[in-house]
């Protein structure tokens, strides 16, 4: 019931998509996919989806990498030295995001960075790489640190080993975190407001610019691919770590 | 290849260790090693868990830094260098196989590493597979393996790269007895064929008597003693090593006379109170009038035999003069002869214990062939006897006193 509630207003929202009018009206007067029409005509829309597609893949990369590398060196750590570190990390995810999209703005435009695509994949990474590092992390503990030495006394380089053994071992775990970072990135809005331009504007942020005027149906429908997408992209990766586990257990 | 490369001075071996201390934090887990693993041999440290032995073999294979001392392998100094830098190849406990890769690819990936090319590798892997008997599971997955067959390949993965020297941390300890002395006597002839001198850590006794060349005893973190197998379980320098080597029975005693007190030379009379004995010991004038010694008398030297009727009726011990034998001057006996109450009869196999109390509660216990043991059971009284000069003496300090 109370999923039910919660999951309501995407319902709305998915139906408003398909609506022949363009007032949001719970039922609506007919069904069309006009409005899908309308956004696939759309400059603007193309622009920003394209940009959340550069953001959300320019921080799966950064958040994965930067997360990865803070999980291994945190692996060689003492208990205590770690707990500080783990709790260094989630910082991030405790600052209000329009605290960090601010700072991020001043930041940013000390360096003349605003509203550029690498301020998107930052103020997205802030996010994503803790996410990410924790996923890393608990894959990393279940890995057995002795196939590393294996890896090193039968003559591998630090990177050698991890690519050659580390990595295949730990797939899933890396795979995971990817995929956190990529969704983060596609809904993330609050840091993106402040940090994006005109040109760098994501789905989310031109949503938003949309519905500050009027209602827009279009927002209907970008919102609902959005959901769509996500639900898409979770769902494929739970079959591939599905099927990996089932892999390696037999 | 290995006899290529230049030696330095007063460099003995395949494998140096010069004053090596090894700390984890506020615990020192190596202190003061030195020692040399000779071309060809195979060499086991023996000691307890936690006594240092798998650290020794973590320095040596480059995952841990000594704090001091020095590590050579082959003559070339390598204390500083990471693993990879090091001609040496690890057996470990667990055998650490490449989920990811198949057997082949196992074997195979130490020559990979160093850039050998993909046909050579893959001829070179299958020539380790057919060393250790396991060249049809060349595609399997490690984890298709049993125990046994994972331990010949992770063997023939280390043995692949043509290591200066093969390191085997208790390779053989998660493996049942019967394969594990199957795999003990494999693991001997592979030596012996490929001349590979080895470092073999483990902790069981039997295992180092089995392969080792020479043996190095280990306890807290120090080398105790180093020599032949049967050297050392003649010779043990001190109480402990003497301990770890096998079970056998110790009894305190004390000295009530020194040599310098009217004995004849090098021989003291030591008194076992709970034995209610007093014998003649052949030790060194470093003895004095109440200093505290153990005796270790061993199982196979004590001779057990039914308490005849009418012979020694006397409870408890007595050590009585044994006949005509060269007694002291003080009339003290140079044999202990007790009689006592068997406990127990234990048969372990192809041998038998059986354990006996005497004196004051004391169990001693003696072991014999099944087909030569006894044949007594549990309480009957039975005479025991040894001689004082079969036994091992160790002083205040825990040190073996010399004759």
């Amino acid at each position: 019931m109370l999923f039910a509630f919660l999951l309501a207003p995407i319902a709305v929202v998915a139906v408003t998509s398909f609506s022949t009018t363009g007032a949001v009206a719970v039922p609506p007067p007919g069904l069309s996919t006009r409005w899908y029409e309308a956004l696939l005509a759309s400059a603007r829309w193309q622009r920003a989806a394209l940009n959340s597609l550069i953001a959300a893949g320019g921080t799966t990369l950064l958040a994965t990498v930067a997360g990865t590398a803070a999980a291994l060196a945190v692996n060689g750590l003492d208990d205590r030295r770690e707990a500080v570190v783990l709790g260094l990390t989630v910082l991030p995810l405790l600052v209000p995001g329009v605290v960090l999209g601010v700072s991020l703005l001043v930041f940013l435009g000390e360096f003349g960075l605003q509203q550029t695509y690498l301020a998107v994949v930052a103020a997205h990474s802030l996010w994503a790489t803790p996410l990410a590092f924790s996923v890393v992390r608990a894959s990393l503990s279940r890995f057995d640190p002795r196939l590393r030495e294996a890896a090193l006394d039968l003559g591998a380089s630090r990177p050698r080993a991890f690519v050659e053994v580390v990595a295949p071992n730990v797939r899933s775990g890396l795979f995971a975190a990817a995929l956190i970072a990529f969704v983060v990135s596609l809904q993330e809005f609050v840091m993106t407001l402040f940090v994006s331009g005109p040109d760098t504007r994501t789905v989310p942020v031109l949503a938003w610019n949309s519905l500050r005027g009027s209602v827009d149906p279009i927002v209907s429908v970008v919102s609902t691919l959005l959901v769509v997408t996500v639900v898409l992209v979770v769902a494929v990766g739970a079959v591939v770590a599905g099927l990996e586990r089932f892999a390696t257990d037999t | 290849m290995r006899h290529d490369r230049h030696r330095g001075g007063g460099v003995t071996g395949v494998v140096d260790l010069d004053g090596v201390r090894v700390e984890y934090d506020d615990v020192v887990a190596v202190e003061e090693l030195s020692v040399a693993v000779r071309d060809g041999e195979l060499f086991c440290l023996l000691g307890p868990s936690g006594c240092g032995k798998t650290t020794t073999l973590r320095t040596i294979a480059g995952f841990e830094t000594p704090t001091a001392g020095r590590v050579a392998l082959d003559g070339t100094p390598v204390t500083g260098r990471p693993p990879y830098e090091r001609d040496c190849a690890t057996v470990f406990q667990d055998w650490a196989l490449f989920p990811n890769k198949s057997v082949l690819e196992n074997v195979a990936f130490g020559p990979k590493m160093t850039g050998v090319s993909a046909s050579e590798r893959r001829e070179r892997a299958r020539e380790r597979l057919a060393t250790v008997e396991m060249s049809e599971y060349a595609d399997t997955r490690p984890s298709a393996l049993s125990g046994g067959q994972k331990q010949r390949v992770a063997l023939a993965r280390a043995l692949a790269v043509d290591p200066d020297v093969l390191l085997l941390d208790e390779p053989l300890s998660n493996l049942d007895k019967r394969l594990r002395e199957t795999m003990q006597l494999e693991i001997k002839r592979i030596q012996e064929r490929l001349e590979t001198p080895m470092l073999y850590v483990t902790h069981d006794q039997d295992e180092a008597f089995t392969l080792a060349d020479r043996i190095g005893i280990m306890n807290d973190g120090r080398l105790v003693q180093v020599g032949a197998p049967g050297a050392v379980y003649d010779d043990p320098v001190n109480r402990f090593v003497e301990s770890f080597l096998g079970s056998t029975n110790f009894v305190e005693g004390r000295v009530v006379e020194s040599a310098t007190g009217g004995g004849p030379e090098g021989r003291v009379d030591v008194e076992f109170p709970a034995l209610d004995v007093v014998a003649g010991v052949p030790a060194a004038r470093s003895l004095s009038a109440g200093d505290g010694v153990i005796a270790s008398a061993r199982p196979e030297t004590i001779d057990l035999a039914p308490a005849t009727e009418g012979a020694a009726s006397t409870d408890g011990g007595t050590a009585s003069r044994p006949g005509s034998e060269s007694d002291g001057d003080d009339g003290v006996p140079d044999a202990v002869r007790l009689v006592g109450t068997v406990s127990e009869v234990v048969h372990r196999g192809s041998t038998v214990r059986q354990y006996v109390t005497v004196g004051d509660g004391v169990d001693l216990f003696v072991e014999r062939p099944a087909t030569r043991a006894a044949n007594v059971a549990a309480g009957e009284r039975v005479r025991l006897s040894w001689d004082a000069s079969d036994c091992y003496y160790f002083g205040p300090d825990d040190r073996r006193v010399r004759v």
